[in-house]
């Protein structure tokens, strides 16, 4: 190569365009632009699961009205379709809302509030644990679903009880097609109620579709473990904040913003988690 | 990377309480209502109220990730370079959600098949009446232990019918 | 040769008055490299040393793999031979009946079908082949001190470690490894009690290629984001080799496809584990029914082809990357098409994503559906065929140095050539109702992603051998292992091809006692031969590469090949940070070959007077 070659300054004739390398063409730093790709590959998880959802109660003739599986609240009521769960996207909710505070503190170099920020949505996200805790220890104990076994069938026909199952449901009751029911268990054993239906004939109700359970535990159970393993990363995130550490970074407050991202995503699960359980 | 100042910012975050909670009420009360629950003997058809929630719920995720997540001020590059890949999902849904629904139909097929061609065993307490044809303990015997061989068969019964 | 390279002090002299100066050496956070043993040589935060492990690693798998496809082979071509001489190695899994004859058991010889699978697909040709390849070239080829985030890129080597570790492990548990396919499909993989691997074996498969997908996402996100971010300046996307092209979209497909399998796999250890019913409906034990109904083998399938057909991708991009590179500079020649190779690249990743049950045609998914899938597959032979189209055009008029890695590419094009037009064959749902599970498809894919790949691979580590470890591989020894690999390669698939069309369906543990297939008997025993020969052209490949490790050829030029690309403007002997003083910055596009009448202009060279860029 000529050795006379007169060095000039490097000439990009791509301009100064941000792709020109030398830059962050996303305005971003790899910190955060791993933590968007590592959601969108964990959104890609969840939509496996849910995708496999629909797919299965695609496949399944029945499947139960979440209104009425979800209908309990914490002190003996019943009957009071999607209020709970109502109050607990209200948490989720409102954590998110506390995460966005903290980052923007953050943004201002206020320790303190981001310290105050980030301990109410660690509150939020154990409340929300709490209530899940709550929810599935109802659905299990109290009427026994399980992973394996889902006792809410849906009615295929009308049809009138011909006995009592000892809560609810009493003899001579009317019910109608699409109607969900629960099957109780009476000192360990299945109860299935018989019924008549318009023609005349005399029939049993049926368990209803498995898969209902088992992907109604896997999947909530699934999004609990991220909240689970958020509200960690966020305790020590907060506690790195209050020992001053990031205050030191060049980056100061970015971490508690990637926590922030991840947070956000967990509600954002909830929303579609929210959406095919219990409203769909 | 906030192109907003503090007092503006908060005021977002407000509204976005305000809009989210709002729009989950609504999606609560469209479920209730085209249900039956509030006003007694209406439904909504469940087109409408299932394309309602729907749409409700992806604006929601469209809040979330545009405001909280700070979408709406990063540079296009990366918002694409996040959203465009789940656009892959499109199809993943439609053909997930279709095959399911064959499935479905094909289960059907099988069920509503004369009873007469098999000697159907007395379907005890099966947990659930629309498999109960494959339980003829007839077909079980010749070819017991080879469930993919069972499968296959009857996907071809169905085929041929 | 001489007038047109630089010299070593030149080359310096273009980066320190033209590089840019990040003052990288003057800070000290690269201390806590390299400074005993254990950080440099077991936990490693330098990509380079990272890309090596990655190599390594994947060697000893790729050796265990095809030794696992030999023993098949054996059983396959000869029957009736007396195996009690692999007694010492597979202990139980040989009986020796009286008369002193011993046979694989058949339960094992499915566990070997199924693990030759997995840890050719996975342990070497995803994690060896990109997993080497990307962590080495990425940095050095786009001018970056290292990855984006070492210490994740730590990890996800001490992750593929640990899957590797857990999968060994199941190699040697009484029951066996996993035996019911690579693909894992339910019901086997479901049922504990399905078969003998399936109990133990495949949890701990599950295990390990859970482990696997988060090595994969960690690299995966930081191949993506050094990529975008780390460039050096004037390194714009369309003056990226190809090579980085090829690694950046392998890391998205990656990233996309491999949470969904994950998904299936936890669906499945529910299934295994916890008594669901995702993957299971209508079984028969014994004539008892099981109590497992609603769900559905197929939404496993589904799960796992939409992973596994951008997989498939996931092992070949990095090896067109290669082939692309290593093309261009050996044939002294600029790549023809450059955009249209990045376009293609782009495009075959994105279809990879919607075309996954082509490999579901007979599994009964809806025939409706399969019309789509059909379309959308064959449109993928547009963007391969422009790939190959523009390597021979790149070929043609070359100045073609005949050296092992440019032999592997030539070698690569020709198996994607041949590999490529089966699948035409098989993408078509009617034809492949006929040649499903047969020897055809067997041939296929061994040849378009398993030997092409290689091949690729092949390519990679003859040419980047020096930047690895500073000396040169045995060209004789080399040539030998390519000519062997080649004709043995052929010799192999070629006639499986046409068994497969005579329908000889694969994973059967013998075929003499069909008389449909009696009469492929001496083919068979023809590729088992041809087999062993080709397994020994690698373990060549193998010894050389150890013995060139520490005998080798030394590099006494930093550029030896006269490549425009940036690793080579790096010292031989390419410490931590990579560049010693500033990084050079890019001036030009990776390919200016025979331009101008100079054999190569390197990418960190400024234009000359009156020269225009090349339009590309």
């Amino acid at each position: 190569m000529a050795a006379e070659h007169t060095l000039h300054a490097p000439e990009i004739h791509e301009g100064d365009s941000v792709w020109s390398g030398g830059k962050e063409p996303f305005k971003a730093s790899y910190g955060k632009l791993m933590m968007w790709y590592f959601l969108l590959s964990d959104a890609f998880t969840f939509a496996g699961f849910l995708i496999s959802y629909g797919t299965l109660r695609f496949s399944s003739p029945t499947w139960p009205v979440p209104d009425f599986v979800f209908s309990s609240l914490p002190g003996g009521f019943t009957h009071k379709p999607l209020i709970f769960v109502t109050f607990m996207t209200f948490v989720l909710i409102v954590s998110s809302v506390t995460m966005v505070r903290a980052v923007q503190e953050g943004h201002r170099y206020n320790k303190k509030g981001v310290v105050f920020w980030m301990l109410l949505t660690i509150l939020g996200g154990l409340c929300f644990l709490g209530c899940q805790a709550w929810e599935w220890t109802t659905l299990m104990g109290g009427e026994h679903m399980t992973i394996r076994r889902n006792p809410f069938g849906t009615h295929i026909e009308s049809g009138v009880y011909l006995e009592g199952d000892g809560h609810d449901i009493k003899a001579g009751d009317t019910f109608e097609k699409g109607h969900t029911y629960l099957i109780h268990k009476h000192e360990d054993v299945w109860k299935p109620l018989s019924y008549k239906t318009e023609t005349g004939e005399i029939k049993e109700q049926q368990f209803g579709p498995k898969a209902f359970g088992a992907l109604f535990f896997f999947i909530t159970g699934f999004h609990g473990f991220h909240v689970l393993s958020g509200v960690i990363f966020l305790l020590i995130i907060m506690l790195n904040v209050a020992s001053g550490l990031y205050s030191q970074r060049k980056n100061h407050y970015e971490m508690v913003e990637k926590i922030g991202l991840y947070w956000h995503f967990v509600d954002l699960v909830w929303v579609f988690v929210f959406l095919v359980f219990y409203l769909l | 990377m906030a192109h907003l100042n503090y007092e503006e910012g908060k005021k977002v975050v407000f509204k976005g309480f305000v809009i989210l909670g709002i729009v989950t009420i609504a999606e609560v009360m469209v479920a209730l209502v085209g249900k039956g629950y509030i006003i007694d003997g209406f439904h909504l058809p469940r087109f409408i109220m299932y394309s309602l929630m729907i749409t409700m719920s992806f604006y929601k995720a469209f809040y979330i990730v545009f405001e909280f997540m700070h979408m709406r001020y990063e540079v296009p590059g990366l918002v694409r370079s996040v959203l465009m890949p789940t656009l892959l999902l499109i199809w993943a849904v439609i053909a997930f959600f279709s095959e399911g629904n064959t499935w479905y139909h094909w289960r059907k097929k099988v069920n509503d098949r004369p009873i007469s061609q098999f000697s159907r065993a007395a379907s005890s307490h099966s947990e659930n009446s629309l498999y109960h044809i494959m339980d003829t303990k007839n077909q079980a015997q010749e070819k017991p232990m080879h469930a993919e061989s069972e499968k296959k068969d009857s996907t071809l019964e169905k085929t041929h019918k | 040769m001489s007038d047109t390279h630089t010299t070593h002090v030149e080359k310096d002299k273009l980066i320190q008055e033209l590089g840019y100066d990040d003052h990288f050496h003057e800070h000290h956070h690269g201390d806590k490299y390299q400074t005993n043993f254990l950080t440099t040589y077991i936990f490693s935060q330098d990509h380079k040393m990272i890309a090596r492990q990655f190599l390594i690693t994947g060697i000893f798998w790729a050796v265990i793999g095809a030794s696992m496809s030999i023993i098949f082979r054996l059983q396959l071509g000869f029957p009736d031979a007396d195996l009690s001489w692999l007694k010492p190695l597979l202990g139980q899994w040989i009986t020796i009946n009286d008369a002193g004859i011993g046979r694989l058991d058949p339960e094992f010889y499915y566990a070997l079908v199924t693990m030759h699978g997995t840890i050719i697909v996975f342990f070497v040709l995803t994690a060896g082949l990109s997993g080497t390849f990307s962590n080495l070239l990425i940095p050095l080829q786009v001018g970056a001190r290292d990855m984006a985030s070492p210490f994740l890129n730590m990890l996800s080597y001490w992750f593929f470690f640990l899957s590797s570790v857990v999968m060994f492990y199941s190699l040697f548990i009484s029951t066996g490894p996993f035996a019911g396919g690579w693909t894992a499909y339910p019901p086997l993989s479901a049922l504990p009690q399905a078969s003998s691997g399936s109990g133990a074996g495949m949890t701990l498969w599950t295990v390990s290629l859970v482990l696997f997908v988060v090595s994969v996402l960690l690299g995966g996100m930081n191949y993506i984001t050094t990529v975008l971010n780390l460039r050096t300046k004037g390194m714009s996307m369309w003056r990226m080799p190809l090579t980085i092209w090829a690694f950046l979209v392998t890391a998205i497909l990656a990233l996309l496809s491999f949470p969904v399998l994950a998904s299936g796999f936890f669906l499945l250890l529910f299934d295994r584990g916890l008594g669901t019913s995702f993957y299971l409906s209508d079984i028969f034990i014994n004539g008892q029914a099981l109590d497992r109904i609603g769900g559905s083998p197929i939404l496993y399938q589904h799960l796992f082809w939409f992973l596994g057909h951008p997989e498939v991708y996931i092992i070949i991009l990095p090896a067109m990357g290669i082939v692309s590179e290593v093309l261009s500079v050996h044939a002294r020649k600029p790549i023809f098409g450059y955009r249209a190779m990045v376009y293609s690249i782009l495009a075959i990743g994105f279809l990879s994503f919607i075309v996954w049950a082509h490999h579901m045609f007979m599994s009964g998914v809806n025939p409706f559906i399969s019309n789509f899938f059909v379309v959308f597959t064959l449109i993928i032979a547009v963007p391969s065929a422009v790939k190959v189209f523009n390597w021979i055009s790149t070929l043609y008029g070359g100045n073609i140095r005949m050296n092992t890695a440019m032999l592997f590419c030539i070698g690569f094009v020709s198996m994607f050539i041949s590999g490529g037009l089966t699948g035409i064959f098989l993408g078509n749902s009617s034809i492949d109702i006929q040649q499903h599970d047969t020897y055809f498809v067997v041939a296929h894919f061994h040849i378009v992603m398993g030997v092409a790949a290689f091949f690729g691979m092949f390519a990679g580590v003859y040419n980047w051998f020096p930047k690895m470890f500073g000396r040169f591989m045995n060209e004789t020894l080399g040539k030998i292992h390519f000519w062997v690999t080649m004709i043995g390669a052929y010799a192999v698939f070629g006639p499986m091809h046409y068994i497969g069309m005579a329908g000889v369906p694969r994973r059967y543990y013998r075929f003499d006692n069909f008389d449909a297939f009696k009469d492929f008997d001496d083919l068979n025993k023809f590729i088992t031969v041809a087999a062993i020969i080709t397994f020994f052209a690698q373990i060549l490949f193998v010894v050389n590469f150890f013995w060139s490790m520490y005998k080798g050829k030394k590099m006494t030029e930093q550029n030896p090949y006269g490549s425009n690309s940036l690793e080579w403007t790096t010292p031989i002997e390419t410490g931590h940070g990579n560049w010693p003083g500033k990084i050079p910055t890019v001036q030009r596009w990776a390919y200016d070959y025979g331009k101008d009448d100079k054999e190569f202009i390197p990418q960190h060279t400024p234009l000359a007077e009156g020269e225009e860029h090349s339009s590309h």
